[in-house]
């Protein structure tokens, strides 16, 4: 394998790992606060459609807005029901993915009947950064990537700053730790809940977009193939802090865009393990985080 | 009592007319009558002998998988994961039938053939259970994400097996196994449909939870999604419920793949789980875990599916994929139905056990009510209940957060 094919491996690193990092922020928070969003999924692959859809009609841009209405809604409606109607978390969870996977095909099929060619839209632009992108190796790595990959940069550190120097942030972090003691300090455990969802929700929206609108600019059935639980997975894996998040996004951006460039290598091994590469080696990496997990607890509990 | 009861009708009622509106507006978007729709959905289910086979078919397997996934999540046990042990029951299955009549030369009877293919499947299933099992029971993975990581490793291995060990040699358009030798397939149960013997194998299921529902076993699995420390004193290990629980859903699973290889399509290919273990699961829930409202909702899943392909072709315009947006609003209102009955579905974040303070617990034991306690949440992974449940650690978690 030459040095190029490496260099542009890990530039497809950068890209795939984007809407991985984007929906994880979000459901950072989500889990910070104490709760579980099953339904990254079905906020995804709606956002997907959503984005492409309109895209088609006002522009990328809007589109990604659009994007992230829909998880917007998803998440009230998922709150409404989580907190209102009393129901389980997991199921609902599950409920909205399953819906959404259902609803973006049927919309999807309604939109474009089987038969007719499939809507192509311009996809985000990139900016042209000049001289920079001439640097051999590095220059097309870090700066002839999307600005959704630059736009999940700055995302990062934003979602760090509000975590760690806000209110909100110290909300979220109280109510996860210990719902019962916020709640006696003043904190509204409910309140805290339904916001971090919200953001959970708009942010798995966008992520969804830019899986549509980044790059192929089009809109498939389940088009993103389980990226919604690897989201989980990531979030789990960098222990909710956004350096985590973006660390095991890259992980398997990386393994990914491995699995779909080794391909037309030299290398002969089956197709097969290189796209199940990246969800063996998520599920790995789950089984070391949890392994070190429980060894804290046990130390802790054996202070204790 | 009455209250409560009126309440769980009205939400019932509800969700009913929720569904039936969303199916209005969805076939309205569509640009179709809906009592069009409605008409091709009851005839696309009805309307011939093979119609009805085609519901049976479809819905056996699928009440197969709620049954067998049952115990697990009794136990809070959250396994998303029967889609990849009928991938792998189906691949054990069709190994073992094709092993089979290479070492006899095809001249085995079906005696041997059926029984064989059967316990094949459950135990591919069964096996594929056991490493999400394992891993939870001893390093408390996730079992959530486990299994529905391992379901992409599933498929990827069944492309594999496709393409290598169990391919035909034919030439085919899409990767598949050889035809199983005819004394291996399961004969047709109605001639002229599809719908083969195996579905009598329902009623075995019914009989055998019927059975389990009446041993201790079935009361400790409850116990201890409730109260683990309870659960403990009454012989429930949490790695013993785990092994146990996911056993029984993985063979079940893994029976379900051998059912579709021998009785639908003579064959193994790709699409040989085809969402059957995630409507499983959804219908375990809809039908409230309860063996007779499981084959209801199955017999409905199974409805909407053969259904929409009817109202497909009735009105020309609406998309059959209208059946998963139904089954995902129909799951929204089970959640919604069964918060009203506590117990039926596990709670996302059970009230930690309450801490022993009457001195009757020896200090290993408080260790160990601890540790249960967190057991039960860790399905969830919610830090907050981890906080709550370790009454020592609680203190430092909130300085942590002070800082």
């Amino acid at each position: 394998m030459t040095v190029e094919l490496w260099a542009s491996i890990l530039a497809g690193a950068l890209a795939l790992a984007a809407p991985l990092v984007i929906a994880g922020v979000g459901e950072g928070f989500v889990e910070r606060a104490g709760r579980l969003n099953l339904g990254i999924e079905g906020m995804m692959i709606l956002g997907a459609l959503t984005g492409v859809f309109v895209a088609n009609l006002a522009g990328p841009v809007v589109g990604l807005l659009a994007a992230a209405v829909v998880g917007l809604a998803l998440a009230a409606l998922m709150n409404v029901l989580v907190y209102a109607l009393k129901a389980n978390e997991i199921v609902v969870g599950l409920a909205i993915t399953m819906l959404g996977l259902g609803l973006s095909t049927f919309l999807y099929q309604l939109w474009i009947p089987a038969g007719t060619t499939n809507v192509s839209v311009p996809t985000i632009s990139k900016i042209d950064l000049g001289p920079l992108t001439d640097i051999p190796l590095v220059g097309p790595m870090l700066f002839g990537q999307s600005p959704i990959v630059y736009g999940t940069v700055v995302l990062l550190a934003l979602a760090w700053a509000v975590m760690r120097f806000t209110r909100f942030g110290l909300q979220v972090r109280a109510t996860g730790a210990d719902a019962g003691s916020a709640a006696l300090r003043g904190v509204r455990p409910r309140k805290v809940g339904e916001r971090a969802l919200l953001i959970g929700g708009a942010l798995a929206g966008v992520a969804g977009g830019t899986v549509a609108l980044a790059v192929i600019g089009s809109f498939t059935p389940g088009m993103t193939a389980g990226r919604g639980y690897i989201v989980l997975a990531i979030v789990i894996m960098g222990r909710m802090s956004p350096i985590g998040i973006a660390l095991g996004g890259l992980l398997f951006g990386f393994l990914q865009s491995f699995s779909l460039l080794s391909q037309s290598t030299s290398i002969q091994l089956p197709s097969e393990l290189f796209t199940t590469l990246p969800y063996l080696v998520t599920l790995i990496v789950l089984v070391l985080t949890s392994r070190a997990e429980l060894r804290r607890q046990a130390a802790r509990l054996r202070l204790s | 009592m009455t209250r409560l009861r009126l309440r769980t009708a009205a939400v019932v009622a509800a969700v009913v007319v929720a569904v039936l509106l969303v199916a209005t507006a969805l076939i309205l978007l569509a640009g179709a009558n809906p009592l069009v729709g409605l008409r091709g959905l009851v005839e696309g289910v009805s309307s011939s002998p093979y119609r009805i086979g085609e519901l049976l078919m479809g819905a056996v397997p699928i009440a197969i998988v709620a049954l067998t996934l049952i115990p697990a999540l009794r136990a809070g046990v959250f396994s998303v994961g029967a889609e990849g042990q009928v991938v792998f029951g189906a691949i054990a299955a069709t190994a073992v039938i094709l092993g089979i009549r290479d070492l006899t030369g095809d001249t085995a009877p079906a005696v041997l053939y059926l029984p064989a293919g059967a316990i094949a499947g459950a135990i591919g299933g069964a096996l594929f259970a056991l490493l999400p099992a394992w891993l939870a029971a001893q390093w408390r993975v996730n079992v959530i994400l486990s299994t529905l990581l391992l379901n992409y490793v599933a498929t990827g291995f069944l492309g594999w097996t496709l393409r290598t060990w169990l391919s035909t040699p034919e030439t085919t358009a899409t990767p598949q196994s050889e035809k199983l030798p005819d004394a291996s397939t399961l004969p047709d149960l109605i001639t002229g449909t599809r719908a083969h013997v195996g579905i009598l194998l329902i009623v075995v299921a019914l009989v055998v939870f019927e059975w389990w529902r009446r041993t201790p076993s079935a009361t400790r699995v409850s116990v201890f999604a409730e109260r683990p420390a309870l659960a403990l004193r009454l012989g429930a290990t949490r790695a013993g419920t785990l092994y146990r629980t996911m056993l029984v859903s993985g063979a079940g699973a893994g029976l379900v793949g051998w059912m579709q290889v021998a009785g639908v399509n003579d064959r193994l290919m790709g699409s040989v789980s085809g969402g059957v273990g995630f409507s499983g699961l959804a219908v375990a829930l809809l039908g409230g875990m309860l063996p007779f409202g499981i084959v209801l909702a199955a017999l409905f899943f199974s409805a909407l599916t053969v259904g929409a392909v009817g109202m497909q072709s009735a009105t020309g315009t609406i998309p059959s994929s209208i059946a998963d947006v139904i089954k995902g609003v129909l799951l929204l209102g089970v959640a919604v139905i069964a918060a009203l009955r506590p117990g039926v579905v596990p709670s996302a974040h059970p009230a930690p056990a309450p801490a022993p303070d009457d001195g009757a617990f020896a200090p290993d034991e408080l260790a160990q009510t601890a540790e249960d306690a967190i057991v039960a949440d860790e399905d969830v992974v919610a830090p907050a209940a981890d906080a709550a449940a370790e009454p020592p650690a609680a203190a430092d978690r909130t300085e942590e957060v002070a800082r």
